[in-house]
């Protein structure tokens, strides 16, 4: 062991004794500094000046999003709504798996206050829901199935049941200060459905607003208090879409007939998700900052292999493979630390500018390296870099040329960045997924449909794509090992 | 460890080029062994094949009784200097020797020692990019003596060294293998090795021509050889031809004569009352015998 110390020192020793290196590989962190400042600087919003589109605040303080069509009557004191889904039918044949139907209760209807609901979905099977950001999993169930709510206090209970007999409890949630009266109800939403246009080289990304229609029947509002009346009301905050009859008679998106109560919406109801990553933003720079990475990374093999000085490394050190995985451990460090302060100052340097252009809150929360994905975002744009530089390092080990090393593996990045946005969207998605460039996932903050969007950068899961970069890394490591050990010094 | 190198029936291929051809010696402890040839005679990858960094496709290289890649602290057990110019222009002289230094966990100590051992000591601290071709052979053999090998190989050492400086490498040279280290040395030219080798292992076209010590190559080229100086240079080749010798006029007034002894010649001479002035047995120099044996291992070579 204390050999492989002793090359991890010699390595270190060449690192840092070439200034023309270490001026180099601090060259990232301006590098990054300069793309993140450029494009926050170039990036602005009004969303903020536009409340209406940004949707009500939440029980949080923050915005939540609540677009559903909500059928209701007013339930005095501690009591139960109970119900059966008998379906769930998207319109024109679509169904988004995350299209809702069931039984809610809300503090008011209000859009943005307090709530709790149980409902079917088709993708996900029987969920109980609350203020926004609270999602407890029942059974597989898609229906028909029964639901039932029950408040008691400030406390609902949900449960669930194949027979309307015997009910197993879902879960239950705290709604804090409920009114005595609150309402109870029928309700149905569907997030849309994506849509992509391709045009001549390009393409975009939209959602096409669509219908969930929910059927239900066995709808009963038990009370321990008398009940102010029985008229079942519509509030319908369906989004973007256009009215239109369901049932045969009805102008609206409710329609009750026999008992069997007809339900359409489109929408969602849940944490509202800014159209924009701030965070990503702010660390786009590191798309800059990685070519000096590539640069160092490559000259601190190939310059051995121009002046032939990699004979007196292998000389001294006879065990290739090791004086390899010794590079690489210290330029891996090296570039680590230069990453994550290039990270953190394009973090804090680009936000407040981004904030100036718009991009503050309410509709974009100010992000915080204590938010696990902001953290993970931080350090992964360094991570990110630091597998440049080591990826640098095998490709340099295996053509032992400065000049076609970085070349190609700055053409791994930078051109497909370009291109990528002209693209159709396929391919587009299949260069973000599985060339190295997937590495640069890491910086979202927030949860998206990796399918739904256009941005490269949210293309792959944010782990999975750094782990793409890792095995490319982990791959030209593997051979260069193999190369260095059979081939002539 | 045995200070030696072995050499066993190498042989080296690239492409259809053969750089090496069954090549054997060995290099024995307490004397400076040469290694000469022309250039392209195969004596860097000889060396490069000494010390395991290019691989062999026949035979084998032992330093000490072991293969160099089996070397755990190979610095230690033999030093190597082979191309003073693989060093890094940015990095300072004393860097260099640093970074090799803790691959082998010395200390900063005996980098220092070197550098004043082979008279760097005021360039330590400067970038090699900036060094003389003399000063980075200086620096390439303080990276040759760091580990105090018992074992040293310098290829072409003398390369760009000022007179001060030819005259101090051979100092060297003599005084380590004083010290009972086997020090090979490599050199195209005969002469940079005349006054310090004490053996010479003779290489042209990836092949062995000459195994053997100074004193026995300059007798073996001198062998049977008379100078001789006359003034009627022509009739004395007509004489001594006729005679049985084989006679070449090296000058206006004087002949080379082999396969007659001297006191023939001399004989012959007088009978035939030819005047000369000197008659006496030639003394190659070892650059002439240098010449003599690569020109025949380039015949060899083009014949066959």
């Amino acid at each position: 062991m204390s050999g492989f110390w002793w090359l991890l020192r010699a390595e270190w020793t060449k690192l840092r004794s070439v200034r023309r290196w270490t001026l180099g590989l601090l060259a990232a962190v301006p590098l990054t500094l300069a793309l993140s400042l450029l494009t926050g600087g170039g990036s602005g919003t009004d969303l903020n000046d536009h409340p209406e589109e940004l949707g009500p605040i939440g029980p949080a303080g923050v915005p939540v999003t609540d677009n559903r069509n909500f059928v209701h009557q007013p339930m005095a004191g501690d009591g139960r709504i109970t119900a059966r889904v008998l379906t769930l039918t998207g319109e024109e044949g679509f169904s988004h798996e995350w299209a809702k139907t069931g039984i809610m209760l809300r503090e008011s209807t209000e859009p943005g206050s307090r709530y709790a609901a149980m409902m079917v979905t088709p993708g996900h099977g029987v969920r109980l829901q609350a203020d926004y950001t609270t999602d407890l999993a029942g059974s597989d169930s898609t229906g028909p199935r029964w639901l039932r709510l029950t408040r008691t206090g400030d406390t609902v209970t949900g449960y669930e049941s194949a027979d309307g007999v015997s009910w197993n409890r879902v879960g239950a949630v705290d709604l804090g200060d409920l009114p005595p009266t609150v309402e109870v109800g029928l309700f149905a939403a569907s997030p849309g459905r994506l849509a992509v246009e391709t045009s001549v080289g390009s393409s975009s990304t939209g959602s096409i607003p669509v219908r969930i229609i929910g059927t239900l029947d066995n709808v009963r509002v038990d009370s321990t208090q008398p009940q102010p009346t029985a008229q079942w009301q519509e509030d319908d905050t369906s989004k973007g879409f256009v009215q239109g009859p369901v049932g045969e008679n009805g102008a609206a998106n409710f329609t009750e007939a026999d008992g069997v109560f007809t339900v359409a919406g489109s929408g969602d109801i849940g944490p509202y998700v800014p159209d924009d990553d701030v965070t990503q933003l702010s660390l786009i720079g590191v798309n800059l900052g990685l070519v000096a990475m590539v640069a160092i990374g490559v000259l601190f093999i190939t310059s051995e292999y121009r002046r032939g000085m990699i004979r007196t490394t292998f000389a001294a050190s006879p065990r290739r493979g090791r004086v390899l995985v010794a590079k690489a451990t210290v330029l891996g460090v090296a570039t680590f630390v230069v990453g994550l302060v290039a990270s953190l100052l394009a973090f804090f340097v680009t936000q407040p500018i981004l904030r100036s252009n718009g991009f503050g809150p309410p509709a974009y929360p100010v992000p915080s390296l204590a938010d696990g994905p902001v953290l993970r975002a931080v350090v992964g744009a360094a991570l990110f870099l630091t597998l440049v530089a080591v990826l640098s390092l095998g490709v340099g080990a295996i053509l032992r040329r400065s000049g076609g090393a970085i070349t190609a593996v700055v053409a791994a990045f930078i051109p497909l960045l370009i291109l990528v946005g002209g693209l159709p969207l396929t391919a587009a998605q299949w260069v973000m997924r599985t060339t190295p460039a997937a590495g640069l996932s890491v910086l979202q903050t927030i949860d998206v449909d990796h399918d739904a969007t256009a941005e490269p950068w949210s293309m792959a899961p944010p782990l999975a794509g750094l782990g793409v970069l890792a095995a490319y890394t982990a791959a030209a490591l593997a051979v260069a090992v193999w190369l260095v050990r059979r081939r002539d010094a | 460890m045995q200070a030696t190198i072995e050499v066993r029936s190498l042989h080296k291929r690239y492409g259809s080029t053969v750089a090496v051809d069954d090549l054997s010696f060995t290099v024995s402890p307490g004397q400076v062994t040469g290694f000469v040839g022309p250039n392209g005679a195969g004596k860097s990858t000889t060396m490069r094949m000494i010390l395991g960094l290019d691989a062999p496709d026949r035979g084998t290289a032992l330093v000490g009784g072991r293969p160099y890649r089996a070397l755990r602290h190979p610095l230690h057990q033999v030093g190597a200097l082979l191309d003073a110019a693989a060093v890094h222009p940015g990095r300072r002289a004393r860097d260099h020797l640093l970074w090799l230094a803790h691959s082998h966990g010395m200390p900063a100590r005996r980098v220092d020692e070197v550098i004043e051992q082979v008279g760097l000591a005021p360039a330590a601290r400067r970038r090699a990019g900036g060094f003389s071709l003399g000063m980075r052979q200086r620096l390439g053999i303080a990276g040759a003596l760091l580990g105090d090998p018992p074992v040293l190989m310098f290829d072409e050492p003398v390369n760009g060294l000022d007179p001060e400086g030819i005259r101090w490498i051979r100092g060297l040279l003599r005084a380590l293998a004083a010290e009972g280290r086997a020090v090979l040395v490599s050199s195209h030219l005969m002469s940079e090795l005349e006054d310090t080798a004490d053996h010479l292992v003779v290489i042209g076209r990836g092949r062995v021509v000459a195994d053997t010590s100074v004193p026995e190559l300059l007798a073996a080229a001198s062998e049977d050889r008379v100078v001789l100086r006359t003034s009627k240079r022509s009739e004395a080749i007509t004489v001594l031809a006729n005679a049985g010798g084989t006679v070449a006029a090296t000058g206006p007034n004087t002949l080379t004569v082999s396969g007659l002894p001297a006191e023939r010649i001399v004989a012959l001479l007088s009978e035939h009352r030819l005047p000369f002035s000197e008659v006496s047995p030639h003394r190659a120099s070892l650059e002439e015998a240098y010449m003599e044996l690569t020109r025949d291992a380039i015949e060899f070579g083009a014949g066959s």
